[in-house]
């Protein structure tokens, strides 16, 4: 029981890193970016990359890893995705256009193997007889910690108050004389610095090779799907639902069936309720 | 300048059709080589090949004709992997096809395999179901051989005499638990390995599959403890080798593993896990022991050129070669039906042991024949074999975490 607790929180906490961002960008400028599983792997690059080729210590790879996945994210919102924004199918495009090269681009320059991101934390700890590695738990805090500073700079301060501005009204909100295509620009950044960080901190216990962006960006969308389009608290409940409902079934059935939870989830929310649990109204 | 490349291309097309007739003569073998270009496996499949035709051109060739490569990527898809067979056999006319790893693809290239009536030397794919048509089907899928590896059926065994001969045998252990992937081969060789080692005494206290994107084990592993099992024994291939090493390391798991791990059988995967595999045994087909006179100056020579440790594929691929050129000589054509009734009669001594084809066309393992060696990343990710005994480098390491 205890360990469907933790392990539970563990997965919950990855795919929530992974959701927020990906909800944030849909919140503020409408559009579904595919290409934010390639921040994910991006970030678990990163970190592999600067440690072993260039053997920074890791905290410092860690945090250049993001701040490099941030820009990138930045260049393509500004590049690739700001010309085509009125299109929906266009962003769709070109996003998972990105995801392929960005993948491509891994095999050519570090193969198909995977690559080994080191832990920040190697020990081992035993909670109520449940043994977790130390990373998984530093995963989930660093996780709690890294969405509750997202929330308070959207609450409190004054870009934040124009960020949630920009995804209530944009049109209103560049009559108030907020630059919109700036924000937009800030958000890209940062929802891939969360990604980069998921991918860092789940890197040393998951798999890092080319194309590990694929299952987060389905996770990522089957979370937003069920919390709802656009809804920062809709993709923290449902990414402890999902992270709950996969480490249920792997203990109470069988391992083999969860991959599917997150698509039945995702297909009767979709019948149900097409807004998700926090959606305003539906997203198609 | 662009006067003297205008001179020079002149000279050598000039060249080119004094040479012409020549070449007319002695058209080259061509060798197919239908791989997962990607992976390790695949590029070792080239460069053993490489090595090889260096080889016996070096010698003079084949029948007085040079042998050359031809190079068609089937990644890990049956659609990519038929259309690789078609572009190796219809457009390229290929004399023999050398290659092949993923089973499910194996398995929907054949129809085009006998299709184009050209020899194919397996040296990836371990299904039984591959040369089971061989048995059923003689006159059309007679082109298909396994030069390696040891099918799946035949690793069973071996890893059952593992179970009663290692695991109860020496560590006094018979207690067991078996989890594999959701793969075809993995699927046809759960069941033997579960008969096998029930009758070898073993008490299987559960099998599991998992699927192969799974991303946490924590469950599995949770359950495989629950079972009172003493002893893993894993069948994992494509995708979890690496999350499985760092998941059992970092919850420093109570249980040893050991079993099947194809990734792991690569000379740089304890590295690529960042050490997290020390303590696993993983089988292997061949490592750098005195298994042949062949195998430590192959070794060696792969690793010279390369800078890489070979993987499977690249013994399979490299005795292939050589099998499939001495069938030829002694058949004096290339002509498949010639070649088929001399490669039957193959007793070559390759680089895991001594290659011999059964009546399904496929290698016969033990004794003098290839072995299932099982091998454990001991410390500094050194590689020694544990079973079978005759081939023992050193002693089983416990790991460090778990009380002897």
């Amino acid at each position: 029981m205890l360990e469907i607790l933790i392990h539970g929180a563990v997965s919950s906490a990855i795919y929530a890193m992974l959701a927020v961002g990906f909800t944030l960008i849909f919140g503020v400028a409408r559009i579904l970016n595919l290409a934010h599983g390639s921040f994910y792997a991006l970030g678990a690059y990163g970190a592999y990359f600067f440690t072993s080729h260039l053997k920074l210590p890791l905290l410092p790879a860690a945090l250049l890893a993001m701040a490099v996945v941030a820009l990138f994210a930045i260049v393509v919102e500004k590049v690739l995705v700001r010309p085509m924004r009125r299109s929906q199918l266009a962003v769709l495009m070109i996003t998972l256009a990105v995801a392929l090269v960005v993948e491509q681009a891994l095999f050519l320059t570090f193969g198909s193997e995977y690559r080994n991101v080191p832990a920040f934390v190697d020990a081992k700890f035993s909670i109520g007889g449940v043994d977790v590695g130390g990373q998984r738990l530093l995963a989930l805090g660093a996780s709690i910690a890294l969405i509750a500073l997202l929330w308070i700079f959207i609450q409190r301060t004054r870009l934040g108050s124009a960020i949630l501005a920009v995804s209530q009204d944009p049109e209103a909100a560049d009559y108030m004389g907020i630059p919109s295509d700036r924000i937009f620009s800030i958000v890209m950044g940062l929802s891939a610095a969360l990604a980069a960080a998921a991918g860092v901190l789940a890197g040393p216990f998951l798999t890092v090779q080319p194309t590990m962006w694929l299952l987060p960006i389905v996770k990522a969308f089957a979370i937003v799907i069920v919390g709802g389009l656009g809804s920062i608290p809709g993709s923290i409940l449902a990414a402890l639902m999902l992270g709950y409902a996969e480490t249920i079934v792997g203990y109470l059935i069988s391992t083999s069936w969860t991959e599917i939870v997150s698509v039945l989830a995702t297909l009767l929310m979709l019948i149900f309720r097409p807004a998700g649990i926090f959606g305003k109204r539906a997203a198609f | 300048m662009k006067k003297f490349s205008v001179l020079y291309s002149a000279v050598c097309i000039a060249a080119g059709i004094a040479a012409a007739p020549a070449i007319a003569q002695a058209k080259p073998i061509l060798i197919g080589v239908p791989t997962s270009m990607q992976l390790q496996v695949g590029r070792d499949t080239q460069d053993a090949i490489k090595m090889a035709i260096d080889d016996i051109n070096g010698k003079g060739g084949v029948l007085g004709r040079k042998l050359e490569m031809v190079v068609a990527d089937e990644t890990e898809n049956p659609e990519t992997g038929i259309s690789a067979i078609k572009k190796l056999t219809a457009d390229e006319k290929v004399d023999v096809l050398i290659g092949g790893y993923t089973s499910g693809v194996t398995l929907a290239q054949l129809p085009h395999i006998s299709a184009a009536k050209t020899i194919y030397l397996g040296v990836g794919a371990a299904s039984p179901s591959i040369t089971a048509k061989v048995k059923q089907d003689y006159e059309n899928y007679k082109y298909i051989f396994r030069v390696g590896p040891i099918h799946a059926g035949n690793q069973a065994r071996q890893v059952t005499g593992f179970i009663s001969g290692f695991v109860k045998g020496e560590l006094g252990i018979s207690k067991i638990a078996i989890v594999g992937e959701s793969a075809k081969w993995v699927q046809d060789l759960v069941p033997l390995l579960k008969k096998g080692a029930t009758e070898a005494g073993a008490d299987v206290r559960m099998t599991e599959f998992f699927d192969t994107q799974t991303s946490d084990f924590s469950p599995l592993l949770a359950k495989v403890k629950d079972s009172g099992a003493q002893y893993l024994v894993v069948i994992l291939s494509h995708a979890s080798s690496d999350i499985f090493a760092k998941q059992w390391h970092d919850a420093r798991f109570p249980i040893p593993y050991g079993g099947i791990d194809v990734k792991s059988m690569d000379g740089d995967f304890c590295e690529r896990v960042g050490g997290k595999s020390i303590g696993e045994l993983a089988a292997n087909f061949a490592v750098r022991a005195p298994l042949t006179p062949k195998t430590i100056p192959f070794f060696d020579e792969f690793k010279k050129r390369t800078n890489r440790s070979p993987v499977y594929t690249a013994f399979g691929a490299n005795d292939a070669v050589y099998i499939y050129a001495q069938a030829v000589e002694r058949a004096k054509s290339t002509a498949p039906n010639a070649v088929i009734k001399e490669l039957e009669k193959t007793s070559y001594v390759g680089i895991p042991g001594t290659i011999e084809f059964d009546e399904m066309h496929d290698v016969k393992p033990g004794g003098k024949g290839p072995n299932f060696l099982f091998v454990q990343w001991q410390d500094k990710c050194k590689r020694e074999v544990i079973y079978p005994k005759a081939q023992r480098t050193a002693a089983f390491m416990t790991p460090a975490w778990i009380k002897k």
